[in-house]
């Protein structure tokens, strides 16, 4: 028996496009993201979505010059992510030592 | 393209320094068109150095054919031997090796060599006609040079003038493509023939003995005594004691080693070459990181890379000179052996922060020479009267110490004018120049002092009565009044920190004299650090140059600043004033960089902490780690209880291997714990003898572990070995090789990251035979079961309340271990399983066809050969085991010693010589320890260690090991543990290799199917036929002749009568005989029997040598696997004449080396010939593996053939038949 997928399905465009619906659904809560490109980690809040890209309001990333400000990271580059929905297990709260 | 040069191999006097120290029997390589030009240079100034005098440094482009014309003028037959590049090894191999015509050029005589620059790099030059490691070799007497092969399309210009150059150590080099960039070639060698302006050897004014012999940099050293002279005449500031103004400009003027000049922010590689002869150094180079495999952005960051003789690092400043914060001012390059640095192996990089056009002039009057910048970095400023540029505008005095930078000292100076001038605008305490500390990060400040009190090292009472060490204020009452047992300083930090340090020097002003030392005023003190961003001016912790003096005087308190901008590693902190001094006496610790976010917690208590060698790291994201860390040290000056001292040297001041071996200040001599039964066997036994002094680490079963690895102290090599378990070697790399060995030199850092499968106790120690002998081990100890004292970490399961009691010590040995009890902890449900049936005997094994033989040998093999090895029908090798990933590997172990087979039945085993000899009788029994492969490291590491069970066997008993091949990850050394020291330097040794899956393993001549070997055919499915050609090489031989009379080697082995005794310059851990697989091919026998030099290697004249004569066809594909599994602490290099491998067979982005640096116990290397037999083009020919140390391994027998025949031999079928 084969099986057999019609040529016209664009599985990359259905990936990309429900990462988009998941991200715009999570838009004003807090994302943790990782990339694989500098500086490979971002925690903050989700602005919006422009396109197929996150806005993203960073507090926290690997390097401490990097953050509080806007990043705009392409879902097409983020490999692991997490958005903390209401009633859901909180992103861990990172802090300096002082 | 096609580059000619003619190269000539001349005699010549080299002048070393500005105090007429010269080499009158040098030799060199040098341009022909500069020939009589240095000539007449050195005619007209025999007592100052001359600048043509130098390495011969020429350049070519990627894929050029460089055509050199050699013409000889020494009184031997000599050539050029070039690493790293393809050519025709019949014509071009500047040697004369096996059945090869002779590449080498008689005196008088031209020849002419065709070499193809196929990769970019570093390609050393030396000769191979000559290689006695005395003073009438020629390695040693300065024959040496460098290919340095640019990118395709580079050019070069003279930083100077900016015009076009032949040949020159340093070189500006330019592309279309890419940034300029500054290229210094850097020659690290040693033990070069030096005399005094008056023609007699070199004296320390200060024990008024013969100074150590040289140690420099590019035909040049600038050793402490003949500076020291200059106080004690009263010529400069005579009230300064010596070591700490060593490197002072201010004071002496600029060094006669190298000044590597660039502007702030200049792109630079340093070439770096280890040239030779004897002695693997640490290179540093202060305030600067670089990749240590530069073309792979996931290797390692390192600030100090220990290097072989005959082996080459490019190293490539991360951010260009200055590094990240662009600090501008005279960095030091240095070996970091301390006896070396006192002796003269250093220079500086000097970064310039104003435009040098001629104009200007140092301090002193001297004028600084022009600095062309490079074309494509803006412009250096003009220097003007109100901002002169370093180094005018520190106000300093000629003649005198280096000024105190302004606002470090509590209480101390402001700032002039000229350095307000120069300051950053938020100028504070230890960053006033530049700014290290990017945006505003966290800061961390911590109170530090340093104070002298006596330590005690082990339970024996050894103690170092003038024990210095680095405490935190707050812990001063505690560590004085013995409530706080003394460790070296172990401090934590997050990443992204900037790190503030109080530091106070409660030292007193005198360093006593004793049976090691003489007295010496050591009444300043730094803190110099590693790794972290800073001001190089006024926080080096040092004293350099044209800098600021940044250490303190007795009770004065000093303010630095550093930035860990990213999680590093354990970064190294000592003194650098008086190290030489009173570094081994315990001055080091670190500061570890943890990943930003992470919680230290005390490993007893679960309460919050920023210090000690042994904590817990918490982490939101990340896995919790236990983390551990551990200094190695030598030199520890140490008295026994009754106040002897212990390995003192010949005389007080002498730097000739004084004192022991410590780790974390402590040690645990094997001598101490033979126990009431006096067997080796179970001297890491803590049912017999209790748990070592030494760190014993303690975890559960699952735990994450990060090693922290440093050396405080002081010269030598060591070897840490951990049995049981394994990590990346390139620790960001998910391409990395495996390994559970790291060679170390003093201030490398390595961070070791792995899990730990399973409770037991794992040995953790410094594993060559003197090392370890004298105590440098310990354990991680992994609990099954809670212990009251351990915090589990949060991340992994709770550990089962406790229902089985812990071990205690009994006094005797412990159960023998069950190894079918249990499985390796990563083994697959129902995994093939592969037996092999190994038998240890007696049996004596012959070295060579001149009758050099160890009548004592005890070997491994295969049960099925024992019969024909004892009948002499085979002369053993070295047992090679296979598995192929995936497998069940069970070894049924059988011990057959017979007590009147050992040499020594007295227990005192007096050659090769270990320090603190002691009764120690030879062990009947026996154990195979592998490294690297996945067990259950309580029943099948091969060791009875801590508590777990009895692993060895005696005469008549059996042990049957399961070892799991996890992986295909090549060459794992194999060894007896039992006792180190009656068997493992007879032949207890040998490899396991880890196939991939589905590979069969033939006899390369009869192609059947084979078990063991050192030479076979891999077979595989998919990657179709190998040639596996696998070198054990060892040292530490106790061999005696055809006479039976013992070979003293080295001494028995040299070359050529040496004009002087070298007796001194042989180290405990050098003596011994040395080869490949049982084999040794000494040259003294050949020279006996026919003396030329140049014909040593020749098949022609002296047939095949006895070690190894491998053999292939052109382009056969060629794995060498490579391993020293024995025995001594002197690291070897290894080098294979013509080919070229990838320092990392698993990662496509390494570095291709034509070497293998830093052999010691328990390296294991896997090298991938590029192109196969006859490297990059297959060329035919005979081709020489051998070691790289001239002093002492070539000529005592460390080498073999590779031959690649160009026909079809009867004897051998080709891979595709």
């Amino acid at each position: 028996m084969t099986f057999s997928l019609p040529n016209s399905v664009d599985f990359a465009g259905i990936h990309n496009a429900a990462l988009i619906d998941h991200f715009a659904a999570g838009i004003g809560q807090k994302a943790f993201i990782l990339t694989p490109s500098y500086p490979f980690m971002f925690i903050g809040q989700i602005v919006s979505l422009i396109d197929n890209h996150v806005e993203l309001l960073v507090e926290t990333t690997h390097f401490a010059q990097l953050e509080n400000r806007t990043w705009i990271i392409n879902v097409q580059n983020i490999e692991v992510f997490y958005i903390e929905f209401p009633g859901e297990p909180c992103i861990p709260e990172l802090n300096d030592m002082v | 393209m096609i580059r000619r040069f003619h190269v000539v191999a001349i005699p010549i006097r080299m002048v070393v320094n500005n105090f007429g120290d010269h080499n009158p029997d040098g030799q060199m390589y040098v341009l022909k068109e500069n020939e009589s030009k240095v000539k007449e240079l050195i005619r007209k100034n025999p007592f100052t150095p001359v600048d043509l005098v130098q390495p011969l440094t020429i350049r070519a482009n990627e894929g050029d054919v460089v055509e050199i014309l050699f013409e000889n003028q020494l009184p031997f037959a000599a050539g050029m031997h070039f690493q790293d590049l393809d050519y025709n090894v019949l014509t071009s191999d500047g040697a004369n090796v096996g059945f090869n015509p002779s590449s080498l050029a008689e005196c008088g005589e031209q020849l002419l060599y065709k070499l193809d620059a196929t990769f970019e790099g570093i390609c050393f030059f030396t000769d191979v006609g000559n290689v006695s490691s005395t003073e009438k070799g020629s390695s040693i007497q300065g024959l040496f040079g460098t290919l340095l092969v640019e990118k395709r399309g580079s050019w070069w210009t003279d930083p100077i003038t900016g015009g076009p150059i032949n040949s020159g150590a340093f070189a500006d080099i330019h592309n279309p493509f890419l940034p300029s960039f500054r290229e210094y070639a850097w020659f690290f060698h040693d033990e070069m023939e030096v005399d005094d302006l008056t023609g007699n050897r070199p004296l320390n004014p200060m024990t008024n003995q013969e100074s150590e012999s040289f140690h420099g940099v590019n035909y040049r050293y600038e050793p402490l005594h003949n500076r020291l002279r200059l106080v004690e005449e009263g010529v400069v500031s005579p009230e300064v004691e010596g070591e700490e103004v060593h490197h002072d400009s201010w004071m002496f003027g600029d060094p006669a080693t190298p000044i590597l000049r660039g502007y702030r922010d200049d792109p630079a590689i340093i070439r770096l070459i280890h040239a030779a002869s004897k002695e693997t150094h640490v290179f540093h180079y202060h305030a600067h990181q670089w990749l240590r495999d530069p073309g792979n952005v996931q290797s390692e960051i390192v600030d100090a890379q220990a290097i072989s003789p005959q082996s080459h690092y490019s190293i490539q400043p991360l951010y260009g000179l200055g590094s990240l914060p662009g600090t501008i001012g005279d960095v030091i390059i240095h070996c970091h052996l301390y006896p070396h640095f006192e002796a003269g192996m250093w220079g500086m990089n000097r970064i310039f922060d104003t435009l040098q056009d001629g104009s200007q002039c140092y301090p002193n009057g001297i004028p600084i020479a022009p600095l062309q910048p490079l074309p494509d970095r803006p412009f250096p400023p003009r220097p003007t009267k109100e901002r002169p540029g370093f180094p005018n505008f520190i106000p300093g005095k000629v003649g005198c110490k280096a000024p105190r930078p302004p606002l470090g000292i509590v209480g101390g100076r402001d700032m002039t004018e000229l350095e307000k001038n120069a300051a950053v605008p938020n100028a504070r305490p230890g960053a006033v120049f530049v700014d290290p500390c990017l945006d505003n990060p966290v800061v961390v400040e911590f109170n530090i002092s340093v104070i002298e009190m006596p330590i005690v090292y082990n339970k024996q009472g050894w103690y170092d009565p003038k024990g210095r060490l680095y405490v935190l204020d707050e812990d001063l009452d505690d560590v004085r009044s013995g409530k706080k047992e003394p460790e070296p300083l172990v401090l934590h930090v997050p990443a992204g920190t900037c790190i503030r340090i109080n530091f106070t020097n409660r030292l007193p002003h005198i360093l006593d004299g004793d049976a090691f030392q003489l007295v010496t005023r050591t009444y300043e003190v730094g803190f110099h650090i590693h790794f972290v961003k800073f001001d190089v001016l006024v926080c080096d912790g040092a004293n350099v140059g044209w800098n600021y003096d940044s250490s303190v005087l007795p009770n004065e308190t000093a303010r630095y600043e550093y930035f860990a901008d990213t999680e590093l590693k354990a970064f190294f902190v000592h003194d650098h004033l008086f190290p030489v001094s009173h570094q081994q006496h315990g001055i080091f610790g670190t500061i570890v960089v943890q990943p930003r976010f992470s919680q230290f917690l005390d490993s007893k208590t679960g309460e919050e902490t920023d210090q000690g060698a042994e904590i817990t790291v918490h982490h939101p994201l990340i896995a919790d780690y236990r983390d551990f860390t551990l200094f190695v040290q030598d030199f520890a000056l140490l008295f026994d209880k009754d106040g002897c001292p212990i390995q003192p040297p010949q005389f007080p001041g002498s730097q000739d291997d004084p004192g022991i071996f410590a780790v974390n200040y402590k040690n645990e001599p094997l001598q101490f714990r033979l126990g009431k039964e006096c067997d080796p066997a179970y001297s890491f036994s803590s049912y017999v003898n209790g748990d070592p002094l030494t760190p014993v680490f303690r975890a559960y079963e699952g735990d994450s572990i990060r090693i922290r690895l440093l050396q405080g102290a002081h010269e030598e090599s060591h070897s840490f070995n951990l049995h049981g378990l394994r990590w990346k070697s390139e620790r960001p790399s998910n391409d990395s090789q495996m390994r559970s060995q790291q060679h170390i030199g003093i201030s490398e850092s390595f961070t070791f990251e792995m899990d730990i499968p399973r409770a037991g106790d794992y040995l953790w120690a410094f594993e060559t035979e003197e090392d370890i002998w004298n105590g440098t081990w310990g354990l991680i100890r992994a609990y099954d079961q809670e212990v009251e004292d351990l915090i589990p970490l949060s991340d992994q399961p709770l550990p089962e309340p406790r229902t089985r009691p812990l071990p205690e010590v009994t006094g005797k040995p412990p159960a023998p271990a069950d190894p079918q009890s249990t499985l390796p902890p990563e083994v697959a449900h129902n995994a093939p399983i592969r037996r092999y049936s190994v038998v240890a005997f007696q049996t004596p094994i012959l070295y060579n066809s001149f009758g050099d033989h160890d009548p004592y040998g005890i070997v491994f093999a295969l049960e099925e050969d024992v019969d024909d090895i004892l009948s002499g029908k085979k002369n053993p090798e070295p047992l090679v085991l296979r598995g192929n990933s995936g497998d069940l590997v069970e070894v049924t172990l059988t011990s057959k010693l017979k007590f009147d087979l050992f040499p020594f039945p007295d227990g005192i085993h007096p050659y090769p010589p270990v320090k603190e000899q002691a009764f120690y009788p030879p062990s009947l029994r026996i154990s195979l320890h592998v490294n690297m492969l996945d067990y259950d490291v309580t029943t099948s590491s091969g060791g009875t260690v801590g508590f777990n069970p009895d692993q060895t066997v005696g005469p008549g008993e059996t042990i049957t090991y399961r070892w799991h091949v996890q992986d295909a990850m090549g060459t794992c050394a194999m060894w007896d543990l039992a006792d180190l020291r009656n068997h493992r330097s007879f032949g207890t040794f040998g490899a396991f290799i880890a196939e991939p899956r589905f590979t069969t393993y033939l006899d390369p001549y009869t192609l059947e199917p084979v078990r063991t070997g050192t030479n076979v055919l891999l077979q595989h499915p998919l990657n179709d036929r190998f040639r596996e050609f696998v070198l054990v090489m060892h040292d530490g031989v106790r061999l005696e002749d055809k006479h039976g009379k013992v070979i003293i080697d080295p001494l028995d082995g040299v070359l050529l009568e040496p004009d002087e005794a070298e007796d001194d310059e042989v180290d405990t851990y050098d003596f011994g005989s040395r080869g490949f697989n049982y084999r040794t091919e000494r040259l003294i026998n050949r020279f006996r029997k026919h003396p030329v030099l140049g014909d040593l290697f020749s098949s022609e004249v002296h047939g095949d040598p006895a070690t190894p004569v491998f053999e292939a066809y052109p382009g056969d594909p060629i794995v060498v696997r490579l391993t020293t599994p024995s025995e001594r602490r002197r690291a070897h290099t290894f080098h294979i004449h013509g080919h070229n491998w990838k320092f990392d067979p698993r990662d496509i982005e390494s570095r291709i080396d034509s070497y293998t640096g830093h052999m010691v116990v328990g390296v294991t290397e896997d090298l991938l010939l590029i192109g196969g037999a006859g490297g990059t083009y297959n060329y035919p020919g005979d081709y020489m593996y051998r070691a790289g140390n001239i002093r002492w391994d070539i000529e005592q027998g460390m080498w073999g053939i590779i031959r690649v025949h160009s026909k079809v031999q009867p004897h051998l079928p080709p891979l595709s038949h």
